[in-house]
């Protein structure tokens, strides 16, 4: 499924939760990407729930939709810029007759300027997993439609056209993509950016601990050989993770 | 039901969201907007206003509503100071001794205050209690086309003081020149509200409170979004540097499920969000769409889609 998004200017991802360093992330991780799916899917369903609780664990809810996809993935038109005002935070606690200050800056990536900063996302439906699940193709496909943001705050966006079509997926030496993909065992040619994020497969929700990989994110269409996974949609071309 | 609305609006010599100070010299926040120029990318700062401080604004106009329709609004958002719960000791003000079940932190913070339950809150100890905010607002940013004659603009102002020589202090000066940037633009944000989630555990899914309560809630945090737009009250500053201008146009579109309307940063938003809605046709969903561009001022539209919710059921 192919999901075709409008930002609204402004992608606010944190790329370390916990720290004080309120570093952003450049490009959108998958993580992001099943979340931003599970929020409308859970809707559909009826279901508000957000955290799991286990014992002393907890996680997303999200985590519950990132079974029914194989691999999910973005192509982003622009490169975008990352970009934080300096903010000077004054607290008064009124009854504790207590101030305090602060300087922070909380930075994003802004898409926003002449060129379309449209971004693509391919999820690719793990269709055994669907039909095991309660929800149904439509369900997913009312779903992208229902897209609202990718991650947290202000990074509100709007599904402008989705797509659904069969993919094979291959094995091949050599391919050449738009979209992103991990960053491991491969060569490449063209530019790009590499990015550090949470390993989707560590789960959604606490990523304190979480594995990370490196993905490309290429600026344009980049050549890339080495052992590789792939699945063409309306010919375009997306290298799914080993 | 899910409601979005896309606002364009028009304000010329506006402090509206300040950053940094420098001196004496306050700054209006600005993101880049990148122009390509003989094959190179430039970048042009355009003022702009974040999402917070117009969720502040909104909340702060649904801590109003939620008290004159006697709905329950803890201390601190009473006092306009949103720490939603942040810690222990903001919430021992609603809940002591505090729970150690997650469900019940959540159904104690809920039930006592409206601000919370419909703009979440994140209680961030042990265990941690989040719930995401039901309405989610983007940056307000310069419509793209026109973003290039957008301003930021240093204006002077003077402070003056009457000292003698006895109460004159150091080199405290009768006469303090300061800035203040303001900006002029023609922005366009989008606001969403998700209805279904006001009153509704985000840990059980189950509703928190009685029906009664819930359509209350809904009906509050809706005049609130009225209220805000239609007074434009929202922003900083408005008491000398009120912006010029006000609501050239505006977009709502109402959902069964989440949707969210083209950004009115794009000159094309209007029939983009019309065209994408009649896809949800073929999802056998019903949805109101409905604009003020031209005749209908924004009230009526916006009273529209109020009264489609409450033909719904939704309050």
């Amino acid at each position: 499924m192919k999901v075709k998004l409008r930002p609204t200017g402004v992608i606010a991802l944190r790329a370390l939760p916990q720290s004080k360093m309120r570093t952003a992330l450049r490009y959108v991780p998958p993580t992001t990407l099943i979340g931003a799916i599970a929020y409308p899917l859970l809707h559909i369903s009826g279901d508000r729930r957000e955290t799991i609780y286990e014992r002393k664990t907890f996680k997303s809810k999200a985590e519950s939709a990132m079974g029914l996809f194989k691999w999910t993935t973005i192509k982003t038109e622009s490169k975008p810029k990352l970009y934080g005002s300096l903010l000077k935070i004054n607290t008064i606690y009124q009854r504790e007759k207590k101030v305090q200050s602060a300087v922070t800056s909380f930075p994003f990536a802004v898409l926003y300027g002449e060129s379309s900063n449209s971004l693509t996302v391919v999820y690719l439906i793990d269709e055994e997993a669907l039909s095991e699940s309660t929800y149904s193709t439509k369900d997913l496909e009312r779903a992208a439609w229902g897209i609202t943001r990718l991650g947290s705050r202000e990074s509100v966006v709007s599904a402008e056209d989705v797509n659904r079509g069969k993919a094979k997926i291959q094995e091949v030496n050599e391919a050449k993509t738009k979209y992103a993909f991990p960053f491991k065992g491969v060569d490449i040619r063209g530019k790009g950016t590499l990015q550090t994020v949470v390993d989707w497969r560590s789960g959604i929700g606490d990523y304190s601990n979480a594995r990370r990989i490196v993905m490309f994110y290429p600026e344009g269409r980049v050549e890339v050989q080495g052992k590789l996974s792939i699945a063409e949609l309306d010919g375009e071309v997306i290298i799914l993770a080993s | 039901m899910f409601l979005s609305v896309g606002v364009r609006f028009e304000a010329n010599v506006e402090a509206l969201n300040m950053v940094e100070t420098a001196g004496n010299y306050g700054k209006h926040r600005r993101v880049p907007y990148l122009v390509e120029e003989d094959g190179r990318l430039k970048t042009v700062y355009v003022p702009a206003m974040s999402g917070e401080s117009l969720a502040h604004a909104y909340q702060e106009h649904l801590v109003n509503e939620a008290l004159s329709a006697d709905l329950p609004v803890c201390d601190d958002c009473w006092r306009m100071e949103f720490y939603k719960s942040m810690n222990k000791v903001h919430l021992k003000k609603k809940v002591d001794p505090i729970p150690d079940d997650p469900k019940k932190i959540e159904e104690a913070i809920v039930k006592a205050c409206v601000v919370e339950d419909v703009g979440g809150f994140l209680y961030a100890e042990k265990p941690p209690v989040r719930r995401s905010s039901a309405f989610q607002v983007s940056y307000a940013l310069p419509v793209k086309s026109v973003a290039l004659f957008a301003t930021s603009e240093p204006q002077l102002h003077a402070r003056h003081a009457q000292m003698d020589a006895s109460s004159k202090k150091g080199n405290a000066s009768e006469q303090m020149i300061y800035y203040v940037e303001t900006g002029t633009a023609l922005y366009g944000f989008t606001f969403n509200l998700d209805l279904d989630a006001v009153g509704v555990s985000a840990i059980t899914s189950k509703p928190i409170l009685d029906e009664n309560e819930i359509k209350k809630r809904r009906e509050a945090s809706l005049k609130a979004l009225f209220r805000m737009l239609s007074s434009g009250q929202f922003g900083a500053k408005l008491s000398r540097f009120f912006p010029v201008g006000g609501i050239t146009e505006l977009v709502v579109s109402v959902t069964e499920h989440p949707f969210v309307v083209t950004s009115p940063i794009y000159d094309d938003y209007l029939e983009k969000t019309q065209r994408r809605l009649k896809v949800l046709e073929s999802f056998g969903e019903e949805y109101l769409f409905t604009a003020a561009t031209g005749e209908k001022v924004p009230e009526e539209a916006l009273k529209e889609a109020i009264d489609y919710l409450h033909e719904k059921g939704a309050f």
